[in-house]
């Protein structure tokens, strides 16, 4: 077995405290929105739970975009779109093996190293989260926060109903995507592989037979 | 010993002056002659308790030539010789020394004599018989007539204070200023030439049911010499021909002439000549009003110096143009419009009231100036006269107000606390549904409202005044204040282009419809309530018109009156979770609220699916894309979607590790080396 020293200390930071943001997120989220069949929280202290842990994630974001962007370990997220059939072929590859390979034993075709970290449909879909809906939801969630004060880009998108329309399509996709996200975390050589990796920043590998299969 | 000296002085007195005085007065009884021994003294006088003058003197030959003269002083005056030397009579004032004089002449003039003569049965009571006859120089009636004309005949009772009890039980004054008569333009006239009726042989006693009846008589006296006929080339008179008496007027015995009149009167006097009559208007509707003016209210009103014609400016001495009104309404509304000229003030402040507004739409009920302030007794406005202007038109909100905690302070008498006017303004009166205005007024008092709020109403983890306003903006603050009222959620059509409310008028145009229509063009299905399908209709309808609109909702209560009962601050709504909650009682009651172009609401009844709720809702999202509250609009579509989701989002785990599970034993052969292909 070898260790490949694949996710540094801030992002390690960045991650825990994002996947717990998230969850406060979601379940306060729910709470807000459902006040009349959920009762975790009181209303005020769900929202209360839900501003500070919002800003906590904002706050979080900018450890990772820093991160990247100073270290210009950011190329990681982004698809070689100067070899698309390479990278298509390399996608379906992937999906294939999650449908089908994983059942029959073939060996994860992605192989993690700090400088590709992620497989072709990880670098797809966490693009898309990274730099399009974790913002999304950050912003929208800002805009609903405060819409007086933030009312110019309130008016900006529509109306404060399309603001929160926004947000709670996102908050919907990210209650999804945590549990798919969660599961798919289990799918390392041992069940938590790459749960004990985003903790150690250590994933191991076979040495004959690299197993990566889920490196973030 | 004092009674005894002065005895023996007046008897020294008499009995040595009386024998020169006798031989002069033949006629005279000798007790007269006695008594006038001292009584024929001009200086004779006594001073009255009252400090009256009472003359004591009596003329000799005046008295000898009387009917009574034959009669000894003791005759009348019983008793009195010895009394008013033992000891002085005190005598009140002269109508006590009348009266008990008067008393004396029923021992000769019983009242059953006197009753025969219908006049005096009619004055017997009230009249004392030497105000109109005299006391000692009484003559023959048929003699005395002789010497006098008619209007001294007349004047002789007439001078004095006599009155004419009316069956209304009014009292007319029957009493004459002989100065003024002279000197008035009918000085020169008989009184028989006035009061046919009358002459020196003829007094008919009359009874009248009110003084309006006798003006009526009198009037017809008038009409005698001045016909009507010459009375209508003055316009006014044409006017007032058939419902006003000449003495109501012009008066009766003292008439100056009218250029007399004018020249002498000060302005506001010469009006009032006329108008301290009860004298009214009438309307073409058939209506009348009263057009006379109490003097001493008008004198005590705040205008109580101004001259008539400073308001009243078509008029004046000699102008008074004769105006025809539709209806009494009409006739205020008008009248109303000279308050302007001084207090152009309060007037560009009615002007862009509601209740000027409601008067140009034909609600004739809506205030004019005097509707609240008065006509001629208009008293500096206070607190009180808001309270009782209001309470007349607005009387449902009275109660409410005074069990509010604003009633409560003033009632406690704090300068501060507020009514009607306070928060609604005097003249600049707003349709309180949902405009900024009454918000403006609450705060006007509690200016520290957002800083108190904000101690609560924030967002952490920083506090911002912002988030409080957001809900001032949008919640009226009976609505959290008033907290046994009824709430609802009023959605506004804007329109995108102004940013102000769409004109009703500019939708009925779109709509070619009217304001009666109106209704029945949104509500298609005519169920009485607006649905989501039908907001949409509306929204996409002026969207093809080229009309861009939204819906800007805002939350207050149901109900006008209860909003007055505004309760103590420790009994407001604080808690997040009464609004903030799908099943929040706050957002059951949904109205649309189209607006006329100076504010007035239409409102609409609205399903409360147009907020959300249900599957239908999504028509509204456009409509409504500027109005959401949290956890209280929330869209079915999107909880089914989140459903979905958890669903989805456990189910592809579940799917995956049930076919791992599954395919298990393919792995393990292929670990083996036994099947399966290798890599």
């Amino acid at each position: 077995m070898k260790k490949i020293y694949l996710h540094p200390l801030p992002i390690r930071i960045w991650h825990w405290i994002n996947a717990g943001a998230f969850i406060v997120l979601i379940v306060t989220g729910a709470q807000i929105r459902f006040s009349n069949v959920m009762h975790l929280f009181s209303f005020e202290t769900a929202v209360k739970i839900h501003s500070w842990t919002g800003f906590i994630l904002i706050a979080n974001y900018f450890i990772w975009f820093l991160y990247y962007l100073l270290t210009l370990k950011i190329k990681i997220y982004i698809p070689p779109l100067n070899h698309p059939i390479e990278f298509l072929k390399k996608s379906i590859q992937q999906a294939k093996f999650y449908g089908f390979g994983i059942m029959v034993g073939d060996h994860n075709p992605h192989h993690s190293t700090p400088d590709h970290k992620f497989n072709p449909m990880q670098q797809v879909s966490y693009l898309m989260i990274m730099a399009l809906l974790i913002p999304l939801q950050l912003i929208t969630g800002l805009l609903l926060w405060d819409p007086k004060l933030f009312s110019p880009f309130v008016n900006l998108v529509g109306g404060i109903q399309i603001v929160d329309i926004v947000h709670v399509l996102l908050w919907i996709f990210f209650s999804a995507f945590i549990i798919v996200h969660f599961y798919l975390a289990t799918l390392g050589h041992t069940t938590f592989a790459h749960i004990i990796a985003m903790f150690s920043g250590y994933e191991e590998e076979e040495e004959e037979e690299a197993q990566g299969e889920h490196g973030h | 010993m004092g009674d005894r000296k002065n005895i023996a002085i007046v008897l020294f007195f008499v009995f040595m002056i009386f024998p020169l005085y006798a031989s002069t007065a033949n006629v005279l009884s000798d007790e007269a002659k006695v008594c006038l021994t001292c009584h024929s003294h001009r200086e004779m006088y006594k001073i009255l308790e009252n400090k009256e003058v009472l003359p004591l003197y009596i003329d000799k030959d005046e008295f000898a030539n009387s009917v009574h003269s034959s009669i000894g002083c003791n005759g009348c005056h019983t008793g009195y010789l010895a009394a008013h030397v033992q000891k002085k009579k005190q005598i009140k004032n002269k109508k006590e020394y009348s009266v008990n004089a008067s008393r004396v002449c029923s021992m000769c003039h019983p009242d059953d004599q006197l009753k025969k003569i219908p006049i005096h049965s009619s004055v017997i009571t009230k009249a004392v018989c030497v105000e109109c006859h005299g006391s000692h120089n009484i003559k023959k009636m048929a003699e005395w007539k002789k010497g006098i004309t008619e209007i001294q005949y007349c004047l002789t009772c007439h001078r004095h204070a006599l009155s004419m009890a009316l069956s209304s039980g009014e009292a007319l004054s029957l009493s004459i200023n002989e100065s003024a008569y002279k000197s008035s333009v009918h000085g020169s006239l008989l009184c028989s030439s006035c009061h046919t009726g009358f002459s020196t042989t003829k007094h008919p006693v009359r009874t009248f049911k009110n003084k309006k009846e006798y003006s009526a008589l009198a009037t017809k006296s008038c009409s005698m010499c001045h016909s009507d006929e010459q009375l209508r080339k003055s316009p006014v008179h044409s006017s007032l021909l058939a419902k006003a008496a000449c003495v109501e007027c012009h008066g009766s015995h003292s008439i100056k002439g009218i250029a007399a009149q004018k020249a002498s009167a000060p302005e506001t006097q010469y009006c009032l000549s006329c108008h301290k009559g009860k004298l009214s208007m009438s309307f073409k509707s058939g209506e009348s009003v009263s057009v006379f003016v109490d003097d001493l209210s008008l004198r005590s009103s705040v205008h109580g110096k101004l001259r008539c014609t400073e308001c009243h400016a078509e008029f004046s001495k000699s102008k008074h143009p004769v105006r025809v009104f539709k209806d009494r309404r009409d006739y205020s509304i008008t009248i109303s419009d000279m308050c302007g000229r001084c207090h152009s003030d309060a007037n560009t402040k009615y002007g862009g009231s509601i209740h000027l507004s409601l008067l140009k739409s034909g609600n004739l009920t809506a205030p004019a100036c005097t509707d609240c302030h008065g006509f001629h007794s208009v008293t500096k406005a206070g607190k009180d006269l808001g309270l009782a202007s209001c309470n007349k038109c607005h009387s449902d909100m009275k109660n409410s107000y005074e069990a509010s905690v604003h009633n409560r302070a003033r009632m406690q008498g704090k300068k501060d606390a507020p009514v009607c006017s306070s928060c609604h303004h005097a003249h600049d009166v707003q349709s309180t549904k949902m405009t900024a205005g009454i918000k403006d007024a609450c705060l006007a008092c509690h200016k520290n409202a957002l800083d108190t709020h904000k101690k609560w109403l924030y967002n952490p983890p920083i506090t911002l005044q912002s988030f409080s306003e957001l809900h001032f903006n949008t919640v009226a603050c009976a609505a959290c204040h008033a907290p046994d009222a009824g709430r609802g959620i009023y959605l506004n059509l804007y329109d995108r282009k102004t940013g102000k409310p769409y004109p009703e008028e500019e939708l009925l145009k779109l709509l070619e419809t009217d304001t009666t229509g109106l209704k029945s063009k949104i509500d298609i299905n005519n169920d009485g309530s607006i649905d989501s399908a039908e907001a949409w209709n509306l929204f996409q309808y002026l969207f093809t018109k080229g009309v861009i609109t939204y819906f800007i909702g805002k939350m207050d209560v149901s109900n006008a009156t209860e909003a007055h009962q505004i309760a103590d601050k420790t009994k407001a709504v604080k808690d997040c979770g009464v609004c903030h909650n799908p099943d929040s009682p706050f957002f059951k009651n949904v109205f649309i609220v189209i607006r006329k172009a100076d504010g007035r609401p239409i409102v609409l009844n609205a399903k409360q699916e147009v907020l959300g709720k249900t599957l239908k809702s999504v028509y509204t999202i456009l409509p409504l894309r500027k109005f959401y509250v949290l956890g209280s609009t929330n869209q079915k579509l999107f909880d089914i979607l989140f459903i979905i989701a958890l669903i989805g989002g456990i189910a592809v785990p579940i799917g995956h590790i049930s076919l791992r599970i599954i395919t298990s034993p393919l792995r393990s052969l292929r670990r083996m080396g036994k099947g399966g292909k290798k890599k």
